[in-house]
């Protein structure tokens, strides 16, 4: 990750050094976007803004220790907007070749890596018909692996509020699961 | 038993996806990017800040600063707000003396029309065209000139009725054109 004393120099200014923040923040900051937003172009424009806001943000943050949640805090108050100005979509008919990829890729020996046109779609699939809190809650949780303190510090949401939102996202999911596999 | 299976798809799935890290191409498209925008942006902002220092620079506490900028804001809207209503109000007023012309010159254009020519020989009369004949004086002129027309009128009437009269006058005219010189 970032350190210390790259975003010490960048705090007084030198653009050159923010350029390596940039370069390192990068793959964090696309990867959370594009599982929450399920879209490779929305992804990069988004990891634009988080960049641009966190240079103009810099004198602000307190301590380098705290970039990376800060900058996670950034990058995701930024995809739930952009989900909450997003209509929630209608239940897309469900294509049984969709499912049928995922349940090949269930039975299959070994853990295998999705391609990021086949990881976006069985995200938007599962997680079609979660809440935007939802979703943010579940891609932080399950697939980031941070734990609920952390969530609770990106997010800005209760604990108990934290949990609900993960319990009703993994319910969610897992009957779809079940239902068509 | 079903609900376990469900579980470990449930697992099996999200263990796939968390495994599946999407694959970032070109990167330094978006670092070259991100710093475009930064430098741009602060070009742009720099000039303002440059603008507001060289305005506020004297005031050295943050927030009577920041006061003074949100006055002057204020005032400014005020000032293009008033300067607005004001032109709204002359181009009204402009409007309103055409419409009055118009109806006056409709009413009574032959008047307008006399007006008009005595002023003009008012200003032929005066030195290098310059005119120096007062409202007031341009209407006594206008009413001797009216009152001269009635007389005239009068006079053409009284000699057409006097044919004795008419030809004494004639041959009075007649004689006074032979000793008018030429100009």
């Amino acid at each position: 990750m970032v350190e210390k004393e790259l975003i010490e120099e960048c705090r007084n200014g030198d653009l050159h050094n923010f350029r390596k923040v940039v370069e390192k923040s990068t793959p964090l900051i696309f990867t959370v976007a594009f599982r929450i937003l399920g879209d490779e172009d929305a992804a990069r424009d988004i990891v634009q803004d988080t960049m641009v806001a966190v240079w103009q943000k810099l004198s602000k943050i307190k301590t380098a220790e705290s970039y990376k949640t800060w900058v996670y805090r950034i990058a995701v108050n930024k995809c739930y907007d952009q989900l909450r100005m997003q209509k929630r979509q209608k239940e897309e008919r469900i294509d049984e070749r969709e499912w049928a990829v995922i349940s090949n890729h269930l039975s299959e020996e070994g853990i295998t890596e999705l391609e990021n046109r086949e990881n976006a779609r069985i995200i938007s699939l599962l997680t079609n018909q979660l809440s935007p809190k939802q979703k943010t809650v579940f891609v932080l949780s399950e697939l980031e692996g941070l734990d609920s303190d952390e969530i609770v510090r990106i997010t800005g949401m209760a604990k108990s509020v934290v949990k609900a939102n993960l319990y009703y996202a993994r319910r969610n999911i897992g009957s779809l699961l079940q239902k068509y596999l | 038993m079903k609900m376990t299976q469900g579980n470990d798809r449930y697992d099996r799935m999200v263990k796939i996806l968390k495994n599946s890290r999407p694959d970032l191409t070109h990167p330094e498209e978006i670092e070259n990017e991100v710093i475009g925008r930064i430098q741009r942006h602060s070009q742009r902002s720099g000039r303002f800040s440059d603008f507001i220092e060289s305005l506020f620079g004297w005031v050295y506490i943050g927030w009577v600063r920041r006061s003074l900028i949100g006055v002057s804001v204020v005032l400014v809207a005020i000032f293009v707000y008033q300067q607005a209503f004001i032109f709204r109000q002359v181009k009204n007023i402009s409007k309103q003396i055409v419409i009055t012309g118009n109806e006056s010159s409709a009413v009574s254009s032959s008047v307008l029309d006399k007006r008009l020519t005595l002023y003009k020989m008012s200003a032929r009369l005066s030195p290098a065209g310059e005119i120096r004949i007062s409202e007031s004086q341009l209407e006594e002129l206008l009413d001797s000139y009216n009152d001269l027309q009635v007389k005239y009128k009068d006079l053409l009437r009284i000699i057409e009725g006097d044919p004795e009269l008419k030809g004494y006058i004639e041959n009075k005219l007649k004689e006074d054109k032979k000793y008018k010189p030429d100009i």
